[in-house]
């Protein structure tokens, strides 16, 4: 339950249902009888946050446990952040409105960069110090997850811990170590140096980094004991992992207002611009009855009359049709809708689209990422354009009119063909729609053209690659735009900044964390919106710091350099993300890890799609 | 099939939840207690539930009000309310069922209780909000200003105050009945604010509504 002294400031903010809790779902605990409180942070706003499948998964498994009371904390917007800061009101965890420095663990999820500063703002107007350092005893300990711990080292002052890979088994083991740590009476450092020893544990005191003159990591060595290469941990087996049986149902609309099942981790694709691709290998799936079975407990214990099926990739299921079937057994009898999001081109089918939801067809979206064969092929994107027309033609048979198309600029290899593809391939869609027979008489067709910045990941064979300057980005941008001729056309572009701060952060060292605190300071938050997000500050900060933000983004590395991410292990090789790198370079595909196994090293966790019979063989 | 019409209290966190919002809260509820209820028959079929009068963002209800269709006519309805509060957050609470008897076009009044309080602690006194809401009520015209469809009005409230009882405490609590429904509304928030700007303080209101009236001030069942 929320404060008594918040009750005055909520009908002055936007949308005060984010701060009450008091949701279907929630738990509450008694706190004299939970060993652990675990405060779990999400840090951006609770529309976004409550849209979170991983917060809802440990959420969940955390508090089955009847000694860990686990709850949620959001980023409050600007307005009420204003509201608290003035009224002396700490951040409170949404159940028991309990200020953070009454947790245990203040935990984090790292899934995007540009929230970063919303960690140390949280952390900030919940009273806790900012740097590990300055926190003592065997409390407040912050930890940090989810994809962006695959380099975290731009906020290792901040977090006491990170966990590497899938959660929910090494998130458990940790806190276990804490019950039997604060029973034992050890000291924080002890109970770091312990977690330390645990795999998929990630202890960033416990190494130090050096340098080179040019600004290169030159070394990174663990110290105390502490392992040299911290591997990722992996739920091998899906249909065994912990899955929640129900949410959290938020009271008011939130983005992704839906139940979700997680229908496999991973992605066999092997795109080599996408990060998730390739730390979450290998693929891993759930069997049908299994999903079938999770997604009826959810719609039951929730409420919701949709369920998403998500996944990297859907249509790559290998069961994809016969599960839509076996769902709608008891979906359509139930009035519950499927939705299928992440579909391929090359994966959309009639049957598919019989199975699906078929209210509100409002459009379908689909990622050819580039314009031109050549370039979907250096980038792994393996879609061809008669794949897309084929499946823009069955959407617009299906009474369809409004396609959407994804794309990026400032691929590795671009040239200015690529990118005046990208406008061609619109318009050809565009001349689909006219040439469809069965075409929705009488209307006419709108394709949306988006295109977004290239950012280059860690864990990808793009890792070593410059991103393009914002100057360039924007030519690129303005190429597109002067290459369209048709209204039918509308054309989207992101703002090339956040990407550049994107880009710094994604792939930066421990040097970054000096930034992140001078942000701190000079009050920048909330990045990846638009209402918040200012380079110029930014570039201020990094001016202040006497740090180059394009050393980290736009300087080309080479294959023998010390990645500031090096002794993170998230199985797949760097000589295999190098062989990537090297296809890219010479146009050539890949083929995915259901065709062929190139033996990027995921095979070593024993299990997923690294062990299926491939088709070819059988 | 039946007119089925559930009263329901709308408290604490619950407050602050839309009326949109509240639709798509009651909508998981009905769905998810299974009670065989009326679904539309377009092509997004739905549930279909109706409200009697929306209740203003931050305001607690002990009278609201949800209609829909029982399929079965032999249904118990005295189980409704157990059957919807397993399913509904603990801050809106059912406590009635029963066939609707009124239209909710013909809602002609509504009373709220009020508990006042400056928004900055001891920016003014129990005292003297107590004499400036005296003397703020007693003025010949209220005028405000009000959006309507066509822009904004100046209308004199002081005719819609259709009653008003002052009650003894340590608080400025009173109640208040003003017009409700489809045809005029009147938000206890006009008169809160208008009082505001008369008495120079920012003021904080607790405002739940208490009673729906039809036409004569006979309640809304």
């Amino acid at each position: 339950m929320y404060p008594k002294e918040i009750e005055k400031l909520l009908l002055r903010v936007q949308k005060p249902g984010r701060y009450v809790g008091g949701e279907l779902g929630a738990v509450v605990k008694d706190k004299r009888e939970v060993d652990v409180r675990f405060a779990f942070c999400f840090p951006d706003t609770y529309e976004i946050g409550m849209s979170h499948l991983g917060i809802k998964i440990l959420y969940s498994q955390f508090n089955e446990k009847p000694y860990i009371w686990c709850e949620r904390v959001f980023a409050p917007w600007i307005d009420m952040e204003a509201e608290m800061r003035g009224h002396d009101i700490p951040l409170y965890a949404l159940e028991s409105g309990d200020p953070l420095t009454d947790f245990d663990f203040i935990g984090f999820t790292l899934q995007y960069e540009l929230s970063y500063t919303n960690i140390l703002n949280m952390l900030d107007l919940g009273g806790i110090p900012l740097r590990s350092k300055d926190r003592h005893g065997l409390e407040h300990i912050v930890v940090a997850g989810g994809p962006c711990a695959c380099n975290p080292e731009p906020i290792t002052d901040f977090i006491d811990i990170f966990f590497l890979g899938d959660g929910e088994e090494v998130d458990l083991e940790v806190i276990e170590l804490y019950r039997v740590c604060k029973r034992e009476g050890t000291s924080r450092e002890e109970f770091l140096r312990r977690a330390s020893r645990i795999k998929g544990v990630y202890v960033p005191s416990l190494y130090d980094v050096s340098y080179n003159a040019d600004g290169t990591v030159s070394a990174i060595t663990p110290l105390h004991g502490a392992p040299s290469v911290i591997e990722k941990r992996v739920m091998i087996n899906m249909d065994e992992s912990y899955y929640p049986d129900n949410f959290v149902v938020p009271n008011i609309e939130i983005v992704h207002d839906r139940a979700v099942e997680e229908i496999f981790r991973g992605c066999i694709r092997g795109c080599r611009f996408c990060q998730a691709g390739f730390l979450y290998r290998p693929v891993r799936e759930k069997s049908v009855e299994c999903i079938s079975r999770q997604c009826h407990a959810l719609c039951r214990n929730t409420g919701y009359d949709e369920v998403s099926l998500s996944s990297l990739s859907s249509s790559d299921y290998s069961q994809v049709v016969p599960m839509l079937k076996a769902l709608n057994e008891w979906a359509k009898p139930e009035n519950v809708a499927l939705s299928l999001p992440s579909l391929r081109v090359d994966g959309f089918s009639d049957d598919i689209l019989d199975q699906i939801k078929t209210v509100r067809k409002s459009g379908l979206t689909f990622a050819p990422e580039a314009g031109s064969q050549r370039l979907r092929n250096a980038i792994n994107k393996n879609v061809f354009e008669d794949e897309l027309m084929n499946t823009c033609r069955v959407a617009f048979e299906g009474g369809y009119t409004t396609v959407k198309l994804y794309f990026m600029i400032g691929l590795p290899t671009e040239t200015p063909d690529d990118v005046a593809a990208i406008a061609e391939l619109g318009r050809k869609v565009v001349d689909c729609f006219y040439q469809t027979e069965n075409r929705p008489k009488g209307k006419s067709p709108r394709v949306t053209i988006s295109a977004s910045s290239f950012v280059p990941k860690p864990f990808t064979p793009f890792q070593w690659e410059p991103q393009d300057t914002m100057d360039t980005l924007r030519e690129k941008q303005q190429h597109i735009k002067s290459s369209l001729t048709t209204r039918k056309i509308t054309y989207n572009y992101h703002a090339s900044d956040t990407s550049f701060l994107e880009a710094v952060f994604a792939r930066g060292d421990r040097r970054l964390n000096a930034v992140m605190l001078e942000a701190n300071r000079r009050g920048l938050r909330f990045d990846g919106w638009s209402d918040c997000f200012s380079l110029e500050r930014w570039l201020e900060v990094f001016d202040a710091c006497g740090i180059d933000p394009a050393f980290y983004a736009n300087r080309r590395r080479s294959f023998d350099e010390v990645l500031p991410w090096d002794h993170l292990d998230y199985g797949v090789s760097k000589k295999f993300l190098r062989q990537e790198c090297e296809r890219a370079y010479r146009s050539e595909a890949s083929p995915n890890c259901r065709e062929k196994c190139l033996g990027c090293g995921a095979a070593k966790y024993g299990g997923g799609v690294c062990y299926e019979k491939r088709q070819s063989v059988l | 099939m039946k007119n089925v019409r559930v009263f329901y209290e709308k408290n604490g966190p619950c407050k602050y939840i839309s009326h949109l919002d509240t639709n798509r809260v009651m909508l998981r509820a009905v769905g998810k207690s299974r009670l065989n209820i009326w679904h539309t028959e377009g092509f997004n079929r739905h549930a279909y539930i109706t409200f009697a009068l929306p209740l203003s963002l931050g305001f607690g209800s002990t009278c609201e009000s949800m209609d829909f269709r029982i399929l079965d006519d032999d249904e118990d309805l005295s189980v409704i309310p157990e059957r919807l509060n397993a399913c509904l957050p603990e801050g809106i609470r059912v406590y009635r069922c029963a066939e609707a008897v009124h239209k909710p076009a013909a809602i002609e009044s509504a009373c709220y209780e009020i508990i006042l309080e400056p928004m900055k602690e001891n920016e003014i006194s129990f005292e003297e909000l107590s004499d400036k809401l005296g003397s703020f009520l007693a003025l010949p015209e209220i005028i405000v200003q009000k959006k309507t469809k066509k822009g904004m009005k100046d209308v004199d409230l002081k005719p819609y105050i259709l009653a008003y009882e002052r009650h003894e405490g340590e608080k400025v609590a009173f109640s208040l009945t003003l017009p409700a429904g489809t045809t005029l509304n009147i938000n206890p928030n006009l008169l809160i604010g208008a009082l505001a700007d008369y008495a120079g303080v920012e003021l904080y209101a607790d405002i739940t509504r208490t009673g729906i009236f039809m036409q004569g001030g006979a309640d809304f069942v």
